[in-house]
């Protein structure tokens, strides 16, 4: 083969891929906007209608405020959780510091369908903890993984002189850490805090089975709206969270060069 | 590093403590229960799960989903990984940005516009129907290749991005030698690219096959009652029969599984280390 029919191979295996990859959001788009009653494509007609109809309907809005609040709450809890551990792990030569990471990192191997499983049997029917904090807990140890992983490469390229210097100057422990280590780390932080928060925000398993009345996570609610309506508007909705993913992930990109960390 | 043990773990131990009791006991207690039985031990829970033809075919079903979807996903991403790592760098950092940024869009999103491509009014049916290849719309969704289509499209970028950084560790001059020895491109790929990138192949390959054993949404969505795989088949024994030995039996099943390919990426990881 020559060079130009090779570049030219090249790129219909690409766009054949990418095609394949990132049609289907084109086509979401373009049927939440269609003029029709039902889920059509090629659309018929174009409207704005059922893009604005999703910020009318109740559920959505009520669910879209639990998973905003369970990301943003849940991953600022894994990061709690996990700054310490992460920052512990990199610096202590700690006894069982194998076994901590792995409990650590076990969320992500257990699928979520069965923590969420888990949790209710044995967290909220024995002991009448509210459905709503049993998902912030398990939206909490889903993301600490990821908290801990992210924070602690981050912290990994950072020197432990640093602050040996900073306590021999006269800070604290603790002042040490806020005012060298903090600062470094804040990009690493950041990322993890994105990461965190698009995870929790999508994720859908765990929630499945914590789930009351009038509490339900947004993949969910769309799950139960989708199995009713035939209408677009769960198009239209999942095209603005597709949106919403990827203007956190640009802004990211920009600010902190998101994909060094992940 | 830092000699002050308790120090240390006064840091480290909340996080693990968390774990421990919100997730790794209820799951433990969880596994436990579908070897209890009348009061005892017993394998039971197991037998009884496996002698029912429907456990078995959606288990087999599952694990030919995980597979067809890890080996599909292994031949496009052969493919798409060669072309990325022959682009330009300008030009390859945004096709891989683009490979890349579906795994960041909710997964309801992307399942649902199988809906639209697949459904009654959907686009392939509109045009089977268009086109008087048939007079009715065709079933498209709730069969098997809709949720291996979803779960292809869902697990894809995993093995494009394993197969790019694995050939990209692949040294410059090594295909055009084994080209001008007279090796074809078959051999060439056999004989060089494959060698190479076996590592890289594992690991997208895992990735794909315990996400698609492990999904809910796609096979939920695009499967439904008709096409049960492990996940929806552990929601429909809880919700509607609440059979709990049952669900027991396949929380076992997919840990197990998960938790194998999870050692084998870390043997990997640490042989290369």
């Amino acid at each position: 083969m020559n060079t130009s029919s090779r570049l030219l191979a090249n790129w219909v295996i690409l766009g054949l891929t990418l095609t394949f990859l990132i049609g289907p959001f084109l086509i979401i788009i373009l049927a939440g906007a269609s003029d029709t009653s039902y889920l059509a494509f090629p659309p018929e007609g174009l409207t704005l209608r059922w893009y604005l109809k999703v910020f009318t309907v109740e559920s959505f809005r009520a669910s879209f405020l639990l998973s905003m609040a369970l990301a943003v709450f849940g991953t600022l809890a894994a990061l709690l959780l996990g700054v310490p551990a992460a920052y512990a792990l990199n610096r202590y030569a700690l006894p069982g510091a194998e076994t901590v990471r792995t409990v650590v990192a076990a969320p992500i191997i257990v699928p979520g369908i069965i923590v969420g499983l888990a949790l209710l049997r044995y967290l909220v029917v024995p002991t009448g903890v509210t459905v709503t904090l049993a998902l912030f807990m398990a939206h909490t140890a889903l993301v600490l993984p990821y908290a801990v992983r992210v924070v602690s490469s981050s912290m990994h390229n950072l020197r432990a002189d640093m602050e040996e210097a900073a306590v021999l100057l006269g800070c604290s422990r603790f002042q040490a850490f806020t005012k060298v280590v903090l600062p470094n780390i804040r990009g690493g932080v950041l990322a993890a805090f994105i990461l965190g928060f698009v995870t929790s925000f999508n994720q859908v398993p765990v929630s499945l089975f914590l789930s009351g009345p009038g509490v339900r996570t947004l993949p969910i609610d769309m799950l139960a709206y989708m199995e009713i309506t035939f209408d677009p508007s769960v198009a239209a909705l999942s095209a603005l969270l597709a949106f919403m993913s990827l203007a956190i992930v640009f802004v990211a990109e920009r600010l902190l060069g998101f994909s060094r960390y992940v | 590093m830092f000699r002050n043990t308790r120090e240390g773990l006064a840091l480290a131990l909340p996080a693990a403590i968390f774990s421990t009791l919100l997730f790794l006991v209820p799951v433990g207690i969880l596994l436990s229960e579908a070897f209890r039985f009348e009061g005892g031990w017993s394998l039971q829970g197991y037998i009884d799960f496996f002698a029912t033809p429907l456990n078995r075919t959606v288990f087999l079903r599952t694990l030919k989903l995980g597979a067809l979807v890890a080996g599909t996903a292994a031949v496009i991403g052969y493919a798409a990984a060669f072309c990325i790592v022959n682009l330009g760098p300008r030009a390859r950092g945004t096709v891989f940005g683009m490979v890349v940024l579906p795994l960041m869009i909710s997964p309801v999103a992307r399942t649902y516009a199988w809906i639209v491509i697949l459904g009654r009014t959907g686009i392939v049916n509109e045009a089977i129907t268009g086109l008087g290849l048939s007079d009715t719309p065709l079933r498209l969704l709730f069969t098997e290749t809709a949720v291996f289509l979803g779960l292809l499209q869902l697990f894809l970028p995993l093995m494009i991005i394993s197969l790019v950084s694995a050939m990209e560790n692949i040294p410059r001059d090594v295909i055009p030698a084994a080209r001008v020895l007279g090796a074809s491109w078959l051999a060439v790929f056999f004989k060089v690219i494959l060698p190479l990138t076996k590592e890289g192949l594992v690991i997208g390959g895992t990735l794909v096959f315990t996400g698609s054993l492990t999904a809910y949404i796609t096979p939920a969505i695009l499967g439904g009652s008709k096409v049960l795989m492990l996940e929806t088949l552990l929601y429909q024994r809880v919700n509607v029969s609440n059979d709990f030995v049952s669900a027991s039996v396949i929380a076992m099943i997919l840990i197990v599984m998960s938790f194998s390919a999870n050692l084998l990426l870390k043997k990997i990881a640490s042989a290369r280390s």
